[in-house]
């Protein structure tokens, strides 16, 4: 039954995408091509960014034990990277700006979820051995589209010139959160020692908080304006 | 490009019918193909033995195993892994594992067998040579139990405990939070080894004076025995009787180098391997010396042979003969020489002479000294152990225990083990009866307690003790030992050491008659993956395609006009909202702020209710009666959504009446409404003309369901092709009693139909 069970994880971790995709219109658009763009970008961005971890961030040499909070902040600081490359996708591409998220987020996340968790799948879920960590992984797919979306809405509206003076910090804090989101996850892991479930959880719900903050930022501009 | 993809999908579909075979199946080869993967826990098993011995077959047949593990306690064991404890072992469970056709059987060991109880060990050491006589086709394994086994073993006895005591709704929990184990073996299936070489050694020591002196030939075997081959360290059966050997060597070349205490016997050390094979080293050690050869010590004057077996422990010797000697005879005189001895230095020890006489008819001969009897020398075996049948000479529980500290001082490790201090004082029996003989010191008036070997000549603990160390730190089965064996070449320098013309002596089984028949693969890598049972999967999928259902209707709710949300602003023709998330959301915090009173943008009426219950503000409608197909479909465009009737019946597919009768099937076209947008075909909502003007949607065909229906097709086909290709299945007569298959096979017929 591991095919099955690959092809389970494959439905969970896809399907999303593809409803969000299909149902957000983007196909009436011919959006395809620009999205396939904005995963290329996602690619060459990751490239720099492990060139950049590599050659100017040490290797921890600490204890197996103890966790290096100010290597880990400052190597979380590496993926603001990933706010230019959404900014530089966002910019090329004219549109409405609901339309710019959608196609920056969309082949953002979807260049990740190619990139990071189709290997692993197709290796591991295929096997004899049973493991939970496959549903994890899928369902955190799940949780990044989510998460894409919030960061592309947080930096389009960080770059918007007619923001309201009273929109700035919100929108600042909303972005360094999302930035540093995996660090505090991490930080929650080994303070807590929480389960992988409750880590799911976690992750879900501290996702779900951001978004729906950026979502009610994001409808407030769009009304205003 | 999604949509250039999906047209070449239907005119795939169109077209011709094997080129989607073409394409299916390699891509469902590749999906099936076999993969490595890591396991729960991958640990060592040794095998039981697999031998032929005078064409009669014993122990296990088989090697390989891929099957689920299960414990005593479950119902059914069929065609699984029976996972037992030494503690539990009872040879009634073992017969009835194998009556139910078991896949296979693992019988875990304690790491510490010395301190499991003794009869425990006394029970399985009796059950070891029925084990072997059994007819075994199932592989049986031996596993050293640690941690994780345990863990492993304990899993499965939870779970097969509880297997026919539960309610439905039981079993399906247990089925979602229970792990199954799969054991799998990384080895081939047992094959004989053809050209196995048992190797045996023999040194001398020359007697002075004349040419035909008398030989006393002393021989002890070295291999060891045991249910499996890998386990079997052979203590006192025979590690013992090898260092007494060695012993005796070094005491008897050290008398010999000085002339006045060289005798005028000839001293012929046997070392003999394939011994617990009915002694084929000896046999043939026997045939090349007095059929093949012409000048050998055997075949002039042989005063005596004696056998050593079994001489580590006890406070008893027995000198088993199987003709009592005649009086005059140099055995008589051995006999009396050791009664004089043990009776004057060793009273503790109690002596005695057994008399069997060696029975053709048997399959095994007794003691090694049979061998030499058949060709007529005069020969007997040294034993503490009263009988052959003693079960204790051929079991896996004859170890060294590893320190004397684990148990405290004076107290003895449960089974049979070696005592240095015995050993020593048996050995030393021996060499002061030897010389007694040998220099003929009872005729010369020497009293019973005088001893010889004291001082610089005495017997050496230490060396008795650092020999049997040696041989019991690894397996010494006929089957492991070759010739380049390190314990073949370590003892070849020993008698080196204090022996003359040391030669090696090779054994190896007739072509055509084999006495004896050798088979590998008798250590193995087994790994245990943990394994969920398939209808685990199948729960997990209905889950998923449930949160996938919700989460669709979250993104879009059901039974709404085209979901652009990216619509929002611009605004259609006949002045209406689409409905889309931002809308949705907007009306839910809408709701919210109303009631907490919170200023909030406000929504515009349209949207304020749900999608259905809005009123159809469709302009083209309004007009009249449409004129014909052409000018609705034109309208409908305006308006931003097609609602042209299809006939499909009349539609030029192939597929359509058993798409349609599956969609009948379909408990509300919902999933196959909207699903898809194509720019050539744009997706058609049926609805009803006359009766039904409520807008109520008939499921219908549309491009994109093919691919969908063709896409179980090819799951369940792929599905039963990975069961197929599980070796157990295809070997098993009945493969439609596997549950997995029956579920293949099911939803197969059902999609089909």
């Amino acid at each position: 039954m591991t095919l099955f069970h690959f092809g389970n994880c494959f439905a969970l971790a896809y399907f999303p995408y593809f409803i969000t995709y299909k149902c957000s219109g983007l196909s009436e658009y011919n959006a395809f091509w620009r999205c396939v763009q904005a995963g290329a970008t996602y690619l060459f961005v990751q490239l720099c960014k492990m060139l950049f971890l590599a050659t100017f961030f040490p290797t921890w040499e600490g204890g197996a034990g103890v966790y290096d909070f100010v290597g880990e902040f400052m190597k979380a600081t590496v993926d603001l990277a990933d706010l230019l490359g959404l900014h530089l996708v966002m910019s090329r591409n004219a549109g409405k700006g609901e339309y710019k998220i959608m196609v920056a987020a969309m082949g953002w996340a979807t260049a990740e979820l190619v990139m990071s968790r189709c290997l692993p799948l197709w290796v591991g879920a295929r096997g004899i051995e049973f493991d939970w960590k496959y549903i994890q992984m899928s369902f955190d797919s799940n949780i990044s589209l989510a998460h894409y979306i919030t960061m592309a809405a947080a930096v389009w509206m960080f770059t918007r010139y007619d923001l309201p003076k009273s929109f700035r910090l919100p929108v600042t804090v909303l972005v360094a959160l999302c930035v540093y989101k995996a660090f505090l996850m991490e930080l929650f892991v080994h303070v807590f020692l929480l389960g992988s479930w409750t880590v799911l959880l976690v992750k879900a719900v501290l996702t779900g908080a951001i978004s729906l903050a950026s979502l009610f930022l994001f409808v407030n501009l769009v009304h205003s304006s | 490009m999604f949509e250039e993809a999906s047209e070449v999908f239907d005119n795939m579909f169109k077209s011709s019918f094997p080129l989607t075979f073409i394409v299916f199946i390699p891509a469902v080869l590749i999906l099936v193909s076999p993969l490595p993967a890591e396991a729960a826990h991958e640990f060592t098993v040794y095998r039981m033995q697999q031998y032929d011995l005078q064409g009669q077959p014993y122990g296990t047949r088989n090697s390989i195993l891929n099957t689920e593990a299960r414990t005593m306690e479950a119902d059914v064991l069929s065609r699984r892994c029976v996972l037992m404890r030494l503690a539990d072992f009872s040879f009634d469970k073992y017969q009835k594992a194998l009556r139910q056709s078991a896949g296979a059987v693992v019988i875990m060991l304690p790491k510490n067998m010395s301190a499991m109880p003794q009869d425990v060990l006394q029970q399985f050491m009796e059950l070891e040579p029925d084990m072997l006589t059994t007819e075994t086709i199932v592989p049986v394994y031996f596993a050293i139990e640690d941690d994780e086994l345990l863990s492993i073993y304990t899993q499965t006895l939870t779970s097969s405990s509880s297997q026919g005591s539960l309610s439905a709704a039981e079993v399906l929990l247990h089925t979602a939070t229970a792990n199954g184990f799969q054991m799998v073996t990384s080895g081939a299936q047992s094959k004989a080894m053809g050209d196995w070489a048992i190797t045996s050694l023999e040194g001398r020591l020359t007697g002075v004076g004349g040419e035909d002196l008398p030989t006393i030939v002393l021989v002890a075997h070295y291999d060891s025995f045991g249910v499996a081959p890998w386990l079997s360290y052979g203590a006192d059966s025979n590690a013992s009787g090898v260092s007494m050997l060695l012993e005796l060597a070094r005491l008897f070349s050290k008398l010999y180098t000085y002339k006045r205490t060289h005798a005028a016997y000839n001293l012929l050390f046997f070392v003999s391997g394939g011994g617990k094979f009915n002694y084929q080293g000896t046999k043939r050690w026997l045939e090349d010396n007095l059929d093949h050869t012409d000048a050998s010590l055997l075949q002039d004057n042989v005063a005596f042979v004696m056998c050593l077996d079994t001489v580590g422990n006890g406070d008893s010797l027995h000198l088993h003969v199987s003709k009592p000697p005649k009086e005059g005879t140099p055995q008589s005189s051995l006999l009396k020489e050791l009664e004089m001895v043990i009776s004057s230095q060793y009273p503790e020890v109690k002596f005695s002479m057994v008399h069997k006489k060696i029975n053709l008819a048997d399959d095994m001969l007794a003691w090694e000294h049979e061998r030499f009897g058949i060709r007529r020398l005069p020969a007997f075996t040294l034993s503490h152990l009263p009988s052959h049948r003693s079960v204790q000479r051929s079991s896996i529980m004859d170890v060294r225990s590893v320190s004397f500290s684990r148990h405290g001082a004076g107290e003895p490790p449960s089974g049979p083990h070696v005592d240095v201090k015995r050993l020593g004082r048996n050995t030393k029996v021996v060499a002061e009866a030897l010389a007694r003989v040998i220099y003929n010191l009872t005729e010369k008036g020497a009293p019973g307690d005088l001893q010889i070997f004291t001082e610089q000549m005495q017997v050496q603990e230490e060396q008795l003790s650092a020999v049997v160390e040696w041989l019991t730190a690894q397996p010494r089965a006929a089957q492991l030992v070759d010739k380049d064996s390190s314990v073949v070449s370590t003892l070849e320098y020993h008698l080196g050491r204090h022996l003359k013309d040391v030669k090696r002596h090779y054994v190896k089984a007739d072509k055509r008659d084999p006495e004896f028949v050798f088979y590998d693969q008798l250590k193995q890598t087994m790994n245990a993956y943990r394994v969920k049972p398939a209808i685990f999967d199948l729960l997990l999928a209905v889950c998923i395609a449930t949160y996938l259902g919700l989460m669709y209707l979250a993104i879009q709710v059901s039974g709404c006009e085209s979901g652009l949300w990216l619509r929002y602003q611009r605004r259609s023709p006949g002045g209406r909202f689409d409905l889309n998330v931002f809308n949705l959301i907007n009306w839910l915090l809408h709701e919210v702020s109303k009631g907490f009173k919170l200023p909030f943008p406000g929504l515009p009426a349209e949207l304020r209710g749900p999608v259905w219950d809005r009123p159809q503000t469709h302009p083209a409608q309004s007009k009249g009666p449409l004129r014909n197909h052409q000018e609705k479909l034109r309208l409908d465009r305006a308006a931003g959504s097609t609602a042209a009737r299809v006939d499909f019946m009349n539609q030029n597919h192939p597929l359509s009446l058993p798409v349609f009768l599956l969609m009948q099937q379909q408990v509300g076209g919902v999933i196959f409404y909207r699903s898809f947008s194509n720019t050539n075909q744009r997706l058609q909502k049926v609805t009803c003309r006359g009766s039904c003007e409520d807008g109520r949607i008939l499921p219908h065909a549309g491009g994109k369901s093919l691919v969908f229906f063709w896409g179980i097709i090819v799951c369940c086909l792929s599905f039963l092709l990975l069961h197929w290709s599980d070796p157990l299945i295809q070997a098993s007569e009945d493969p439609l009693s596997y549950p997995s298959v029956q579920v293949g096979v099911q939803s197969l017929l059902f999609c089909l139909s």
